[in-house]
């Protein structure tokens, strides 16, 4: 599975335009605008003409024509906070969900329909139609839960959407490596959502090793979540009738995975510390303290190459190392920090460690928060980076710059994910290459580097 | 369970979920040993898939074969499903079975084809997709096009340059949603640069 560099030269880069048309004997009008027209002549709209003026962009509004058009896939409980976060931003109109399930087709409905005082979220439950048939829809909200993220961005992105898939991204390193092929092969723009990357307080911390302010680097500590285990259930629950498909879609909210009879635990969140669909506990965090770890030594686009096994069932004070020799160890508990998410840099002149909840970064020295604020203001005007992950994907959408969190962070963070749980389920040490993905001299941890995918569910 | 253990589970009467865990267990430690075993159930309608995920990781030859021969005896989800192993595998001795799948009459079929004709990307799998994107019905056009972009990647990873270019031009000229004309020109920009020094 050793993947060849991929081809070189410049990039693509344009600014997104709206569909044109070109209309005889007239300057090209954007599809809206022709739209808008067609409808007058067509006795459509009664006189007088009274267009809003949200369409004309006045008090603030964005016309319609620059709005990014949105749907969603799978969008429950953290999705809907990611759905709701999405739609305060003035230059986007959320217009269609596809959910397998019936009952969070509509919830999702209410909730856009409700911000939009109209009743116009239409609602899918096949996936493959809601791709096919919604052109309209520039970019996807994917917060299907881990088993779904990686092709469902993929099915995106090969129907020309950009995408926004919530953690963890992909449930393999041959997922992660599809996620970043389809993404570079059509030009989208994807963002994961590993949001810390775009919070001032954790910006800060990565600037801070940046700026070289804690010296030589050589630990970083990254938080695993306090629940489930690395090593992770095999067994079935008890099977249940299955509802109508148009209640619960029990094929399409398997997907890719290996059938299994339905239970309604699965659906509601009973997924979780299952192998087929979940990442275990190193993933539900380790996605979002990786890659900031990844980042903040400069390792974005790498990933560790030794893992050492310890003996426990979680992986909590797993050594890893990066070729640069920073070591990355996984934690469970607060000693390090008092927060979900936590990490801490370490270097030869002094420490910083961030969690949520944090108002500013801990640090060795007092010193080293003076010009908190400053600090985060160069980094935006230097990046272009805004400090609101969603709307970091909006302009990247806009402007077609790759995001924070693109699909390279995304794989190779995921992929350390992956390597610390091989290492922990075959419960030894393990060596990595990153440069040819793939275990060195163990062909048993390269054999779990994927998994076959459910037909029709395919890469 | 040993590999013959599992084999045997497999051979048994076992039920779905027992013999499913064997296929699991087989993926990271079956051998050519496995593989009639496993095979055995690619035409099963509920362990067909569980087959593959056995199947696709064993690092021999076999597997291949037995893909292979399976194409002509599978229909439905577990064809689609064999054809995408194959892909994965990048088996370069199914192009020919491969081609003759994009024109089935059930589209994820020859979706799935194309797509793995992509991945596979030798000189008579190229020539595949090429034809078939010229005479591709409008549903199927979108995962041709994916095929020949997998096989101009794969072209270009190993410097072939003027055959990547070719691929680049017939996507950009096919009726195509935007989005390919940009991998489309993306890639041809790409075909033009110089190789990269070793």
């Amino acid at each position: 599975m050793s993947r060849g560099q991929p081809p070189s030269g410049a990039r693509v880069s344009a600014r997104r335009e709206p569909f044109t048309i070109e209309v005889a004997g007239s300057s090209p009008v954007t599809r809206r605008q022709f739209l808008g027209r067609a409808a007058v002549a067509g006795g459509l709209v009664a006189a007088p003409c009274l267009v809003p003026g949200s369409a004309l962009g006045r008090d603030g509004a964005v016309a319609p024509n620059e709005r990014i058009v949105l749907g969603g896939i799978g969008i429950g409980g953290r999705g809907s906070g990611d759905l709701r976060w999405m739609m305060a931003e003035k230059d986007v109109q959320f217009v269609a969900v596809c959910d397998a399930k019936k009952a969070q087709r509509e919830k999702v409905k209410q909730i856009v329909d409700e911000r939009y005082g109209n009743t116009d979220c239409a609602t899918y439950r096949d996936l493959r139609e809601f791709l096919a048939t919604r052109e309209d829809i520039d970019a996807v909200l994917i917060a299907t839960g881990d088993r779904w993220h990686a092709l469902a961005s993929v099915m995106a992105m090969r129907a020309g959407k950009d995408v926004y898939s919530e953690k963890p991204s992909c449930m393999t390193i041959a997922q992660g490596q599809a996620v970043v092929e389809t993404a570079n092969r059509y030009r989208r723009i994807y963002q994961t959502g590993t949001q810390r990357l775009s919070e001032a307080k954790f910006t800060f911390a990565n600037e801070l090793l940046r700026t070289g302010k804690l010296g030589e680097v050589h630990t970083v500590r990254a938080h695993i979540a306090p629940w489930d285990a690395a090593e992770m259930r095999h067994d079935w629950l008890p099977g249940e009738p299955e509802p109508p498909r148009d209640e619960v879609d029990w094929d399409q909210w398997l997907g890719p995975c290996p059938w299994r009879p339905y239970n309604a635990a699965y659906v509601r969140g009973g997924w979780r510390g299952h192998y087929d669909f979940h990442t275990s506990c190193i993933g539900e965090w380790g996605a979002h303290t990786f890659a900031q770890c990844h980042v903040a030594i400069g390792a974005a686009g790498t990933s560790p190459i030794a893992y050492e096994y310890v003996d426990n069932p979680t992986g909590d004070g797993m050594v890893t190392r990066f070729a640069n020799g920073v070591k990355m160890i996984l934690h469970r508990g607060d000693q390090w920090w008092h927060g979900s998410c936590g990490v801490r840099y370490e270097g030869t002149e002094g420490w910083v460690a961030i969690a949520d909840g944090y108002a500013k970064p801990e640090v060795s020295s007092p010193a080293l928060l003076d010009d908190f604020e400053r600090v985060v203001r160069e980094y935006v005007d230097r990046t272009g980076n805004a400090q609101s992950h969603v709307r970091n994907l909006f302009d990247c959408i806009k402007s077609r710059r790759p995001t924070v969190a693109n699909p390279v962070v995304m794989h190779r963070s995921m992929t350390t994910v992956h390597a610390a749980n091989i290492c922990m389920w075959l419960k030894r040490d393990m060596k990595y290459d990153p440069v040819q993905e793939e275990f060195v001299d163990d062909p048993e941890a390269n054999r779990l580097r994927s998994r076959a995918m459910r037909a029709p569910w395919t890469l | 369970m040993s590999e013959s253990e599992l084999i045997a589970v497999l051979e048994s009467e076992a039920g779905p979920k027992e013999k499913a865990d064997a296929c699991r267990e087989l993926a990271v430690v079956g051998t050519k040993e496995a593989v009639p075993a496993l095979a055995a159930l690619l035409g099963d309608e509920k362990l067909s898939h569980m087959a593959r995920y056995g199947l696709e990781t064993i690092p021999d030859p076999a597997v291949d074969d037995a893909l292979r021969g399976a194409l002509g005896k599978l229909e439905g989800r577990p064809l689609v499903g064999a054809i995408a192993s194959i892909g994965v595998r990048r088996d370069a001795k199914a192009a020919a079975p491969l081609a003759k799948l994009l024109r089935h009459s059930d589209a994820d079929v020859a979706g799935a084809a194309a797509r793995a004709l992509g991945r596979i990307a030798t000189p008579e799998a190229v020539e595949a997709v090429k034809e078939a994107l010229e005479k591709a019905p409008e549903e199927l056009r979108p995962a041709v096009a994916d095929g020949c972009l997998g096989a101009a990647e794969a072209l270009l990873a190993h410097d072939k340059r003027p055959e990547a270019a070719a691929l680049y031009q017939l996507v950009s000229q096919a009726d195509l949603p935007k989005h390919f004309r940009v991998a489309a020109a993306h890639g041809a920009l790409s075909a033009r640069q110089p190789a990269a020094n070793p």
